[in-house]
């Protein structure tokens, strides 16, 4: 079992609700015995007490369980916030490409809340399990110490028979966790696919699939609960079994009739507490088996947590005063190599890259965002390092928020009418006329069109003040009239800034000070 | 089309796949039965046995040799075994009854959201739709799981009741008094304390998701701009106050339990205050309402956790229900003309959609294709009118090759088949010949088989494109609706892809409409139709 980094003082007050918990059950063994013993007409306390003692053991005990779990939420809590900073840092940085969405979707979120149960009810029932038991047992000890030795010589058969069991749930749960990512991931994708599935009359063939899918899930996540049910029936067992134990003994010791000798000679209220603190002896590990599930669960999103890319910080960005590659080669994972590629570009003007479909001028520029290292040759930065950039790209980031918000999303202190002044530069005018800088957009951008989307981006990027401009495809999808307003626009920005375009435009290619042509 | 009147009922759904587990679920429901039975008679008969035996070896000599001491020593250790399997039967057959059916009632969702109508469910997007089907899903998942536990439960309490009824009559009436109280407490409870913060968790679950499936897709600028530090403030501001209303119900609900708690001694209390009987009786009577007790918490916290369910029903409810106004319009047989305000194409024109952006190429395109209907003009398919034309109707017409290509993950070969059943080999060649893109293909570490990633990842923009215009090639439609099928392109391929594209469409004999700003791609169409912005 592996020691948890971030205990926080949260779950040894849940742990601690859970061992009062026993005290509150000797309270409510004390009464039950106390009351059976007047009932029997033996003498002692009044009825009256026994009945307080029981009251008071059931307050006391839901008290110390109302504690327990809200601290143990309260641990979960700093422990998954913990763990999204953690996460969700490098995932933004940095989003997978190449795997499913709805996997990274579902690593990102469901894996974080998958550690809830581990923090807020496993990790503290671990560690009252330690203490619980024995403490039930020491109590046990004062009203019959044969009976609390009986309970004590039933834990060695018992924790065999747990390790046992628990070894092969493990295993068993492991395979099933990877298969229920995977079916999430195929859910998300063949969701957002489903227009297209259904334009072409797929959807039959697509569902029989995540049929057999689910099927195939189903059918291992109950071989896994027949092993982890294993255990939690060795507990329930032996639970059982401690107490028809401590009975049996309690009563022929009671009739005097034990075949072996005792060094102890129990009275009616004695045996009665005895029996009923046994089965306080096992609860604290049934609630244990109980969370168990809660165990796995946490464990797996510790192993997917730990798996994860954790960033190394970014270096922090150069002021740009040119660049320059020579015989640049890169790579995106398991792609082809790009290049080489030699350019130069100064503090101003505009760079081309162009090239044949499938070429990389995408990935060239994303080499020089600094999202790719050179795999051969070099890139050298006048100013010694990476600069901030503005990226433009081919799916514009678009936010909720207004078509100003989303325009100025990298100039945070931008004026109004430099917003409106970055719209136009970007051929925005028809939006802005008719439907304002204001214009409200929903988080999917639903309503603008393919050409307007990568116009937003290119205003986003000539607002952002940034001195060098990574534009991709800017006047694709646009009219003749409208790209070739761009391109000026392009061009008189390339006179106090740089910019590198990737680009089909030959005629924005011919505008360029520089070309790169990549094969 | 059917089934556009009853309104669909996710009740109905699950107790129709429930009803292929109900074998299963009633071993369960048996299993269950016995485990809570024997719970309480072995602390009952315990009891019992035991303040029998003090008495008896208080009385000593003669009341000790007839005190049968086998049979219930033996029954005592009889239970604790029953007691054992019928628990770990009950969990495993429950648990089996519960994932196969909600298994089957996943894929029926599944299915029902295909029925979706594109035009109407524009707002619904995959991480959201995708959490209800299986968070939401999950969630029922335990009430099937804890379906046994109310039988159980008054078995159980049945049998402490009966022995109850042995040691004293009044204990009984006060008993059943709190018996009777109890689950209308923690139902009252429950609403005011627990059902507001639950149903809080789970709707800020979805917005977490639909938020970072937003921030995901919009990746790199996040990293370009340094917006990660803004963008994860947003998330996890969303998950703290997610955090806390899943904190407030777990205390609510621990609370509601602690009645529960108190219950069970104080009932054990009564029995003994309020006994009559002989003293063992009244013994085993108390363990066993204190056993009894511990049972009943069983489906008590089932009510507790119904919140979490009723939300996940209710989310599916809306699920199921998307989309029942969806257009129902048939078309006629036979190939159809179609009409683009006052322009008019027979079966198997072609015409170019030339316009400045944002003039409505893309509109008229998947107005056709019924996966919109914003389209600036009316919009006809042989005197329909497409807006009110059903889904499936429309798709039996048009084939689609998007301006943004959506690709399943799969390989190449499971993005060109979506297209038709049953295409051969040689069919998916050649369309990839058509669309200039099977010597890129034959060039792919595993050719047909490459596997694509997530929306074709490992493909540019513009092979995206001409894997989308191949699809939509193979699926045989009278009607190919291409946009910006060159777009991306390098000129030498756009004027071969032009030169294919012209000589399939007169082989087929196939109608084309084109939205291009090209005029390679215009000079292929027979007719022009230059959009003017409104």
């Amino acid at each position: 079992m592996s020691q948890q980094r971030t205990p926080g003082y949260g779950i040894d007050a849940a742990a601690l609700g859970w061992v009062a918990d026993v005290l509150g059950a000797a309270l409510v063994a004390a009464g039950l015995a106390l009351g059976v013993g007047a009932v029997a007409g033996l003498q002692g306390p009044p009825l009256a007490l026994a009945f307080a003692l029981l009251l008071a053991g059931g307050v006391a005990r839901a008290g110390a369980q109302y504690l327990a779990t809200n601290a143990g939420m309260r641990a979960a809590m700093v422990r998954k916030a913990a763990a999204r900073a953690r996460h969700w840092r490098p995932l933004l940085e940095a989003p997978p490409a190449g795997r499913l969405t709805g996997v990274a979707l579902a690593s990102a979120i469901d894996t974080v809340e998958m550690l809830e149960g581990h923090a807020a009810r496993f990790a503290p029932l671990r560690r009252a399990a330690v203490i619980a038991p024995l403490l039930a047992a020491a109590l046990v000890l004062f009203a019959s110490p044969v009976s609390a030795a009986i309970l004590i010589f039933t834990l060695p058969p018992f924790a065999a028979g747990l390790a046992l069991a628990g070894t092969a749930a493990k295993a068993a749960a492991d395979r099933q966790l990877g298969a229920i990512g995977h079916l999430n991931g195929l859910f998300v994708d063949r969701l957002r696919a489903m227009p297209e599935i259904r334009h072409f009359g797929a959807e039959g063939r697509v569902l029989s699939q995540m049929a057999d899918a689910g099927d195939l899930v189903t059918t291992r996540t109950l071989a896994t609960l027949k092993v982890a049910f294993l255990s939690g029936g060795i507990i329930e067992f032996f639970a059982a079994i401690a107490v028809a134990l401590v009975a049996i003994y309690a009563g022929f010791n009671l009739l005097g009739i034990l075949p072996f000798p005792v060094p102890e000679q129990l009275g009616l209220v004695a045996a009665f507490f005895a029996l009923a603190m046994a089965p306080e002896f096992y609860l604290p590990m049934r609630r244990l088996a109980a969370a168990y599930h809660d165990k796995q669960l946490g464990e797996a999103a510790e192993a997917v947590l730990a798996e994860a890319a954790v960033s190394s910080p970014l270096p922090a960005p150069a002021a740009y005063s040119g660049v320059a590659a020579t015989a640049l080669v890169v790579r995106h994972p398991d792609g082809p190599a790009i290049g080489p590629a030699t350019f130069r570009l100064g503090e101003t003007g505009l760079l081309a890259i162009t090239g044949p479909t499938g070429s990389g001028k995408s990935t060239l520029l994303a080499a020089l965002a600094g999202r790719l290292p050179p795999e051969a040759g070099a890139l050298d930065w006048a100013g010694g390092g990476g600069p901030a950039v503005a990226w433009a790209g081919q799916r514009p980031l678009i936010l909720a928020g207004s078509l100003a918000s989303n325009i100025a999303l990298a100039a945070a202190g931008a004026t109004e009418a430099d917003i409106e002044a970055a719209a136009r530069a970007a051929c925005l005018d028809h939006l802005l006329a008719e439907r304002g800088l204001g214009a409200a957009i929903d988080w999917a951008g639903s309503g603008l069109s393919g050409g307007e989307r990568r116009r937003i981006g290119v205003a986003r990027a000539l607002l952002s003040g940034r001195a060098l401009l990574l534009l991709d495809e800017p006047t694709a999808d646009l009219d003749e009239e409208t790209a070739a307003r761009l391109r000026a626009a392009l061009l008189q920005a390339a006179r106090t800034r740089a910019l590198v375009v990737a680009t089909h435009d030959r005629a924005l290619a011919a505008m360029a000070d520089s070309r790169v042509e990549l094969s | 089309m059917s089934g556009a009147h009853d309104k669909p009922d996710v009740e109905a759904l699950l107790a129709a796949s429930a009803a292929g587990q109900r074998a299963t679920m009633r071993g369960a429901i048996a299993a269950a039965v016995v485990a809570a039975l024997m719970a309480v008679g072995l602390l009952g008969l315990s009891g019992w046995f035991l303040a029998g035996a003090g008495l008896a070896g208080l009385a000593g000599g003669a009341a000790v040799l007839a005190f049968n001491y086998l049979v219930p020593s033996a029954f005592i250790r009889l239970s604790a075994v029953l007691r054992t399997g019928g628990r770990y039967f009950e969990r495993l057959l429950s648990h089996q009854a519960a994932l196969r059916t909600l298994a089957g009632v996943r894929v029926e969702l599944m299915a029902r959201l295909a029925a979706v109508d594109p035009r109407s469910a524009r707002g619904l997007s995959g991480a959201e739709s995708t959490s209800r089907l299986t968070g939401d899903v999950d969630a029922l998942e335990d009430q099937f799981v804890r379906w046994p536990a109310a039988p159980a439960a008054a078995a159980a309490v049945l049998l402490a009741l009966l022995l109850t009824a042995a040691a004293s009559l009044w204990a009984l009436l006060a008993i059943e008094a709190i018996l009777l109280a109890l689950p209308r407490a923690v139902s009252a409870l429950a609403r005011r304390w627990v059902d507001a913060p639950a149903a809080d968790a789970q709707r800020l679950l979805g917005a977490l998701k639909a938020e970072m499936g937003d921030m995901l897709a919009a990746g790199p600028e996040i990293a370009v701009y340094g917006l990660v530090t803004q963008a994860s403030d947003r998330l996890q501001q969303t998950a703290r106050q997610m955090d806390e209303a899943r904190r407030a119900a777990a205390a609510a609900t621990a609370a509601i339990t602690g009645l529960l708690t108190i219950s069970g001694p104080l009932m054990a209390g009564f029995v003994l205050v309020l006994g009559q009987g002989p003293a063992p009786l009244q013994a085993g009577a108390a363990l066993a309402v204190l056993a009894a007790a511990e049972v009943m918490g069983g489906p008590l916290r089932a009510r507790l956790e119904e919140s979490r369910t009723a939300q996940g029903l209710r989310q599916l409810e809306a699920l199921a229900a998307e989309g029942w106004e969806a257009p129902q319009g048939q078309l006629p047989d036979g190939l159809l003309a179609l009409e683009i305000g006052a322009l008019r194409l027979s079966a198997g024109e072609t015409l170019a959609l030339t316009g400045r952006s944002g003039a409505g190429k893309t509109r008229i395109l998947e107005s056709f294709a019924g996966l919109r209907r914003d389209a600036p003009q009316r919009l006809f398919v042989g005197g329909c009118d497409a807006g009110t034309t059903a889904f499936s109707a429309l798709s039996g017409q048009f084939a689609l090759a998007p301006q943004d290509p959506v690709l399943i993950a799969g390989t190449v070969e499971d993005n060109l088949r979506l297209a038709r059943a049953g295409l051969s080999e040689a069919a998916l060649w050649q369309a990839l010949e058509v669309a200039c893109l099977a010597d890129e293909v034959r060039a792919l570490p595993d050719g047909l088989q490459c596997w694509l990633g997530d929306g074709g990842a490992r493909l540019s923009g513009g092979q995206r494109k001409r894997l989308a215009l191949a699809r939509a090639l193979l699926a045989g439609r009278p009607w190919l609706l291409l946009d910006e099928p060159s777009e991306g392109l390098d000129s030498a391929t756009e004027a071969l892809l032009a030169e294919r594209l012209a000589g399939w469409l007169q082989a087929s004999g196939a109608g084309a409409l084109i939205a291009s700003h090209r005029p390679a791609m215009v000079a292929i169409c027979a007719r022009t139709l230059c959009l003017q912005a409104e």
